[in-house]
């Protein structure tokens, strides 16, 4: 096998090919851990790498199979774990200096899980400081790159985790979801990102403050929607260890794919975000609703009485819960944080409490309006960042600049890159990114497909059958 | 505003600047504007979302007993 094949596996054939014995989950982790050697120094996505474990993992991962013990899908396929996530005996930072040198002694359920169906991982990514941002710096280690243009940031706070998924670093990753860090990330590096339903996945293992308790969820980045289902059918399932998992039956979600979608409903959700959406992008969605179209859905506008009160809902609830788990490090190590960062925190710890309250109960009523939505429609459609990959200069000033306005990439509103992931944060509705065009530059472009509570099998199937007929999926990164 | 964040600075021991105090004051002062819409909304009668709801779990079937 040459290292140039990785950029074409999928999950889905080479899990039939390793289960056939005619790819060697030795041979196959070695090629990608020869390929992070190389590609790593200039991407930065990985921050710790598990060469030796990984390869023990492999060991016993083929030799398990050669002796006809197949685990199942996941079954010597190369991961990697946002590094939020707590693995045992490996070095767990959440991109800050404060946990620079945190060892944990537990994995976390998702990690748990991967483990049991026999996935080997690679190693931990890079993220942003707390996994609070968009862009994908981080003071302390360095910034990733994006693989469709190095000048260019990937996104995050799964930056990390996206930029491995794109540049074939490892077949799928883990990261987290609070404000769109899977979905984002995932957008700028043209590849596919799931935020589940709020308790599909657990969330067991966490680092505490690099989330809101109510709007942080684990999700899936994957180069295919296939692929996506494969993992999200291992990690899904309610967990004993986090009582906000929830309880439903998880489906075989790999069934859903190749199902038709003729005379399903879409509709594309109208609101505040349009008027931050540059023109590439809405084109890019507009051919895509033909291409739904052209699969016989039918297309219709969605819009939601209170949606302009969406990030004032998040603002409200995402920073004061995460701010709370961020008490002791205020008290002890205030200036181990980035300034902003700190600066973000203290305002958070002036959130009143009847601000918090009024806010959950604005929420509950767009949450109703988004139920009684997705009554009418099968899916949602929406964009995902309403930008493409802005440039790490770009980021680094603060705001973008396009046709000579002066875009601020924080704003009264909170963060212009997840104005339009947001709303799923708020509501918990399963939202997947999927690629959908690129700029005249070269750059990905995501539009995100949103399902009711629990309906990631709908999401699956309506994101599966527009993958297919776009083709967006085939193209790579000229790395 | 910068009264609360000096209040603040005092409690914690951050070792704020002058500087730092506006900036944070700033910061507070523009997501209170960001939250006042939120009081404009007629919410009589919603309780406030504590959790996003579970999915029920669904009834077992009946277990056949033999006769």
């Amino acid at each position: 096998m040459k290292p140039t094949v990785l950029e074409e596996l999928t999950i889905a054939e080479t899990s039939r090919r390793i289960r056939k014995k005619e790819i060697s989950p030795v041979e196959l982790t070695r090629l990608y851990l020869e390929r992070i050697e190389a590609l790593n120094p200039s991407l930065n996505a990985y921050l710790t790498l598990m060469k030796d474990r990984a390869l023990a993992t492999a060991k016993t991962a083929e030799r398990e199979i050669w002796r006809g013990k197949y685990r199942g899908r996941l079954h010597g396929i190369p991961f990697s774990i946002k590094d939020n996530l707590a693995i045992k005996g490996v070095r767990t930072t959440a991109g800050s200096k404060i946990l620079s040198e945190w060892v944990p002694d537990f994995d976390a359920t998702v990690v748990a899980r991967l483990t049991e169906s026999g996935a080997v991982i690679l190693g931990k990514t890079q993220m942003h400081e707390w996994a609070r941002g968009s862009h994908g710096i981080n003071p302390f280690y360095g910034t990733t790159h994006n693989p469709w243009d190095l000048k260019r940031v990937p996104g995050g706070s799964s930056g990390g985790s996206a930029v491995a998924v794109a540049a074939s670093l490892c077949m799928a990753s883990i990261g987290t979801d609070s404000a769109g860090s899977v979905r984002n990330p995932s957008s700028f590096c043209g590849v596919v990102g799931l935020k589940p339903t709020y308790g599909r996945v657990s969330t067991y293992g966490g680092v505490p403050g690099t989330g809101g308790h109510s709007t942080n969820h684990f999700g899936v980045l994957t180069k295919t929607v296939e692929d996506c289902a494969l993992v999200l059918e291992t990690i899904a399932g309610y967990d004993p260890k986090d009582s906000l998992s929830a309880e439903a039956p998880v489906p075989r979600y790999s069934r859903a794919v190749g199902k038709g979608i003729r005379g399903m409903k879409v509709g594309l959700l109208r609101g505040y975000f349009d008027e931050a959406v540059e023109d590439e992008v809405r084109s890019a969605l507009d051919e895509a609703v033909k291409t739904f179209q052209s699969l016989k859905m039918k297309f219709t506008e969605v819009t939601i009485p209170h949606l302009d009160l969406v990030p004032a809902v998040q603002m409200a609830s995402s920073r004061s819960e995460s701010t709370t788990d961020h008490d002791v490090y205020l008290r002890t190590r205030p200036r181990d944080y980035s300034s902003s960062l700190l600066y973000g925190n203290i305002a958070g710890l002036l959130i009143p409490a009847k601000v918090f309250i009024q806010a959950q109960r604005v929420r509950r009523l767009i949450c109703q309006e988004f139920e009684q939505a997705l009554e009418k429609v099968d899916v949602i459609i929406a964009p995902t960042v309403p930008v493409p990959a802005p440039t790490i200069e770009e980021c680094t000033k603060g705001y973008l600049e396009r046709d000579g306005r002066r875009i601020p990439l924080l704003d009264k509103r909170g963060n212009y890159l997840m104005l339009s992931t947001i709303p799923f944060n708020v509501t918990g509705l399963p939202s997947m990114t999927v690629p959908c065009g690129f700029s005249a530059l070269g750059l990905p472009i995501g539009m995100q497909i949103v399902g009711g509570l629990f309906r990631e099998e709908t999401v699956i199937q309506v994101a599966h059958s527009y993958e297919r007929k776009a083709g967006w999926y085939k193209r790579r990164p000229p790395l | 505003m910068k009264e609360m964040v000096r209040r603040l600075d005092a409690e914690y021991g951050f070792a704020l600047t002058e500087e730092e105090i506006e900036l944070i004051a700033k910061q507070v002062e523009d997501a209170n504007q960001l939250f006042k819409p939120l009081f404009e909304v007629d919410v009589t009668g919603i309780m406030p979302l504590m959790k996003i709801d579970r999915k029920p779990k669904p009834r077992a079937k009946p277990k056949r007993t033999r006769k």
